[in-house]
């Protein structure tokens, strides 16, 4: 498994300017193994984050935490990455760029901070690009399998469920494995797939790049990929007859309404969003009419305190207490 | 010993003719050059602003579609790219130069205008590429009409002056 993960960061290496790629080679493999996001500011020390922690990387590729001692990054060294991140073609990725990422080959994504200008339709582009944020995706197989049989509703059936956790924590891998669990067939319902329509709305789920899934999402999901969930929901359930929509990190007033749509179309949702509690969905307006509403069946909260994607705790979503 | 000096005379005025003749086409080999060079630019926009492909690709769709005696060097700017993985394109386009200034006849401004595209491509929206090919492509056709005059003043008097100065040699020699 070390081996397939120091594979995977050195894939995400080969978009990194040569002299930042040479010094990050050097790193120890536990770090290389575990390594979740390498971050380039102009001006600042080179920083990466990995387990659950953040440090700096030294010229001789060293891991320390005292910021003085970390390579600098220059404005030309982010200018470099971003050229071989766009494959040399700013050009191609100008929808990508406005909405702040660019999607990798593996579906690892790179956040973009820079001068944001605006036009006529919103956002523009973004000008005098300042910081990388290089998010190494990893799926975990199998990390969803134990929650599989807390949603199914038998005979043939799956609970609204709502998955739960602070940033970082895996919201998206555990829905990314579930879809697959549910998409492949799961052995509780005699191995029946479901038809699952993904919105995935931020690229993250599926990591499309070119059309092609870069995660494993199963053999029965379509995948709109970039669109907007009310959108994508109207689109699904017109064209695609899916039996399971889901999608990540609801929040506004429009996600519920989409979230309306499905259940009237008899569909099942599977959504994730960022909280701690359910009092903390019900302070969140739009949440708080989900909740009300009783419309999910199963919440689902992770941490992140046995490594990510741990299930804290599946609470029932008419009697709101533990299963 | 006639028919020896003959035959010299003959070599003389042939080799100093061919030398005339390769200075001369020289001028009309640029014009042409620059010519192909302006094709394969319209190409690379066209892949670039309408295509949106992303640049390797696009270069060799340049190499593809253009006059080859031209467009084998969008391959090998593509091959550098690649290659070198410096995440810069002014570059790979500046390991290109000396080849265009030598099997391509061009001038010190043909090159200058032709790395001038290198330092923008790809690092740009749309539009703004689009803005700099506009520029580049009225640059070459400047250039085009000062090499077509330079052609037409030059060509025939190179030529010329190169078997004359064969005879010229020929005759002092005698």
């Amino acid at each position: 498994m070390e081996k397939k993960d120091i594979g995977i960061y050195e894939n995400v290496l080969e978009y990194i300017s040569l002299e930042l790629s040479n010094i990050l080679k050097k790193i120890p493999a536990t770090y290389k193994a575990n390594i979740e996001e390498i971050r380039l500011r102009s001006g600042a020390p080179l920083n990466i984050y990995c387990m659950n922690r953040d440090y700096f990387v030294t010229r001789e590729g060293m891991i320390t935490n005292e910021k003085e001692k970390g390579v600098m990054v220059e404005r030309n060294d982010i200018m470099k990455t971003f050229q071989l991140i766009s494959n040399y073609s700013v050009y191609a990725f100008e929808e990508e760029i406005r909405n702040g990422f660019i999607t990798l080959k593996g579906g690892h994504r790179v956040g973009i901070g820079g001068k944001v200008l605006y036009g006529a339709n919103g956002i523009d582009k973004i000008k005098n690009i300042s910081s990388l944020n290089i998010r190494i995706a990893r799926e975990k197989l199998g990390i969803s399998n134990k929650l599989v049989k807390y949603i199914v509703d038998f005979p043939d059936s799956i609970y609204n469920t709502l998955i739960i956790s602070p940033p970082q924590c895996g919201k998206t891998t555990i829905l990314r494995d579930l879809i697959r669990n549910l998409s492949s067939g799961i052995d509780l319902l005699q191995g029946k797939g479901f038809k699952i329509g993904v919105i995935d709305e931020r690229s993250e789920i599926a990591g499309m790049y070119n059309g092609i899934p870069q995660h494993n999402i199963g053999p029965r999901t379509d995948v709109l990929d970039g669109c907007n969930k009310k959108d994508g929901t109207m689109m699904l359930l017109r064209s695609m007859s899916p039996e399971i929509i889901a999608m990540d990190e609801i929040g506004n007033i429009q996600d519920v309404e989409a979230i309306h749509e499905i259940l009237k179309a008899g569909v099942k949702i599977i959504a994730t969003v960022h909280g701690n509690s359910i009092d903390d969905l019900l302070s969140r307006r739009s949440l708080n009419i989900l909740v009300n509403d009783r419309i999910f069946k199963r919440y689902v909260f992770l941490d992140n305190s046995q490594g990510v994607g741990t299930i804290k705790s599946i609470i029932d979503g008419d009697t709101f207490t533990p299963i | 010993m006639i028919f020896l000096k003959l035959i010299g005379g003959f070599l003389i005025i042939f080799s100093s003719a061919i030398l005339g003749f390769n200075y001369g086409n020289r001028f009309s080999k640029r014009f042409e050059n620059l010519c192909f060079l302006e094709q394969c630019i319209k190409i690379l926009e066209t892949e670039i602003v309408y295509g949106a492909y992303p640049l390797p690709d696009a270069l060799s769709n340049v190499y593809t579609k253009g006059n080859k005696k031209v467009s084998f060097i969008f391959e090998r700017i593509k091959s550098h790219l690649l290659g070198s993985r410096e995440g810069d394109v002014f570059n790979s386009f500046l390991s290109v130069a000396d080849t265009a200034k030598d099997e391509l006849s061009f001038k010190d401004e043909d090159i200058e205008l032709f790395l001038s595209l290198g330092r923008i491509l790809g690092s740009s929206d749309r539009e703004d590429q689009e803005k700099n090919f506009r520029i580049v492509l009225n640059q070459i056709k400047l250039l085009q009409e000062d090499a077509k005059m330079e052609m037409d003043k030059n060509e025939k008097m190179y030529k010329n002056l190169g078997i004359l100065m064969g005879i010229a040699i020929v005759l002092i020699l005698l």
